[in-house]
């Protein structure tokens, strides 16, 4: 899909979801899927989830704009039940991420492996806008980098969120991060968290085993 | 497995209920933010439902080598931090026209809820309390089930600790944990627990709720220390046991069972043929080593009222309280500080 380049918009605005600026950017639909059960990296979450269904959210529809300096996805989903909290401790807060390669060979199935890290950038509904981003070489290896760089803000209304989360393209960072080049290809995945469903860590949907396109537009 | 394992007994027959160890531990280590409604050690009666309301009931554990998701035990279970009037009582103008009264909902559960109940009928109505931490598990479902390897069983001492910074607040070890002693801290969205006091156990000092216990309940140490009280009650002397040992995590704490007082016959008289407390309660929450403490204990109990000596009975008496902690008896007062932390380490 295409990031739409939006010039002179600032980063505000692309973190408002209901902003005008989303008009533009083109929404494409991803069916989402459960992650596989064989993958939950501990017996204890692969015995317990066997019988449940992991990944209540089926579809996204997701659009991706830059203004040269920050990139943007824009992420909605329906949910007629939206969790905001972590309740009576029975339930967990909805969320939402961005993966990226942070190594080309680095697989999305996997969320990477040992020297193929991918980078994520990560939204809960009880943040307060805190993104925060991981790195992961691997399923169960996720590190929180920093609550510094990515920005989120969800909106939730009408049975739907619309969530965006952003980040500057390029960041200055020993870590293991994506940075991203305006007028290049990029890859990405998303995932999605229903806390009613007690959706946490692995147990979620995401967009698959294999990355998808993206490509940055040029300034113009 | 640790190469050495740190561990607790406690002698439940000299248990008061005096929640002096709750309070230790209360005010030391969970007086933060997120923590008000946590009770990293609580004392309940028994029988009873226990905190959280009836957590033994709520699954987890061992079950065939698998660790098993339970239940997630809620706030309400645990009891939520009642707020009071304070500043209206104390600070009000209004003198004693006022008293201390629970603010918002009345609450219909708390720690210790239950705690004038018991079991029984009179006159054979019985109770006991049951003193419970962390126990540091030497097969902690806790540490099987997290996905993130947040959960760490120290190899030195077998403390097992939550790294806060690698926990990203999921509470499978909250499911798994068969005796439900972990909990969800809201404000940081982090899963906390006793800690056994490392920071203490690391100066030489034993845990809080040890070292104040005016009962004298509690021993400490290393479990393969043969000069130290927990080998002697634990292997040498099995009289303490550890509490449901079928759920199959081989608990670090450990159970001295209640002998409680003599039954009343239907004439009112003292009948030593069956004990009040019924062995199947017993049996319930110890299993079958349990009845055999407890026969242990009477036998030594017999042997003292027969004008003989009782190495077990001398050491569950505790008459110097220095002898109870394995060497961890060091006077917190002579530890120095400077902002790094303690300069004359134990």
């Amino acid at each position: 899909m295409k990031a739409n380049y939006l010039a002179g918009v600032d980063t505000a605005t692309l973190l408002d979801p209901k902003s005008n600026a989303w008009n533009q950017p083109k929404a494409e639909t991803f069916k989402l899927m459960g992650t596989p059960l064989g993958m939950q990296p501990t017996e204890l979450i692969r015995s317990s989830w066997a019988k449940k269904k992991i990944g209540q959210v089926e579809s996204i529809k997701v659009q991706a704009a830059h203004n040269g300096e920050t990139i943007a996805f824009r992420i909605e989903w329906a949910t007629k039940a939206p969790s905001m909290t972590n309740g009576d401790n029975s339930i967990f807060p909805d969320g939402a991420a961005v993966a990226l390669p942070a190594d080309a060979r680095a697989p999305v199935i996997t969320m990477g492996a040992q020297g193929m890290p991918i980078n994520a950038w990560y939204w809960r509904a009880n943040d307060g806008g805190h993104g925060r981003q991981l790195s992961a070489e691997g399923i169960g290896t996720s590190e929180t980098l920093d609550m510094e760089f990515v920005k989120t803000n969800g909106v939730y209304e009408n049975g739907h969120w619309s969530v965006v989360i952003a980040r500057a393209l390029k960041i200055e960072s020993k870590k293991p991060v994506a940075q991203l080049e305006v007028g290049q290809d990029a890859k990405f995945g998303v995932a999605i968290w229903d806390g009613k469903n007690q959706e946490r860590g692995g147990i979620k949907a995401f967009t698959g085993g294999a990355w998808l396109d993206l490509s940055l537009e040029a300034g113009k | 497995m640790s190469k050495r394992q740190l561990a607790m007994a406690m002698d439940l027959n000299k248990c008061i209920g005096c929640q002096t160890c709750t309070i230790a531990c209360k005010t030391l280590w969970t007086r933060d933010e997120g923590m008000d409604y946590m009770w990293w050690n609580s004392v309940n009666t028994q029988p009873g439902l226990g905190t959280p309301r009836n957590w033994e009931n709520m699954g987890g554990g061992f079950k065939d080598g698998v660790a098993q998701a339970g239940q997630l035990p809620t706030k309400a279970d645990f009891g939520e931090a009642w707020q009071y009037n304070h500043e209206e009582v104390f600070y009000g103008g209004k003198g004693q026209n006022v008293h201390l009264q629970i603010q918002g909902e009345t609450p219909n559960w708390g720690p210790n809820w239950d705690e004038d109940q018991g079991g029984g009928t009179y006159p054979n109505s019985y109770f006991f309390y049951l003193p419970r931490i962390c126990n540091h598990c030497t097969n902690p479902a806790c540490v099987a089930a997290c996905p993130r390897k947040a959960i760490e069983k120290r190899e030195e001492d077998g403390i097992v600790l939550i790294n806060e910074d690698r926990c990203r607040g999921y509470r499978f070890c909250m499911e798994a944990c068969p005796y439900k002693k972990i909990y969800f801290n809201h404000s940081k969205g982090v899963s906390q627990k006793c800690i056994f006091c490392y920071p203490r156990i690391e100066q030489g000092v034993a845990n809080a709720c040890a070292r104040q216990c005016p009962g004298r309940v509690r021993f400490v140490g290393y479990r393969d220390d043969e000069n130290g009280p927990i080998y002697k009650l634990v292997e040498k002397w099995k009289v303490a046991v550890p509490l449901h040992p079928e759920y199959g995590t081989d608990p670090n704490v450990f159970y001295v069972p209640p002998t409680g007082p003599l039954r009343f016959d239907e004439n009112g008289n003292l009948d030593p043929t069956s004990p009040r407390i019924p062995e199947d309660y017993i049996r319930h929450l110890f299993g079958q080593p349990g009845i055999e403490a407890l026969a242990i204990m009477l036998e030594e109990r017999e042997k003292v009222r027969k004008g003989g000596k009782s190495e077990v009975l001398d050491i569950l008496i505790a008459y110097k309280w220095s002898e109870m902690f394995g060497g961890f008896d060091r006077d917190p007062a002579t530890i120095e500080w400077d902002n790094n932390g303690p300069i004359n380490k134990a």
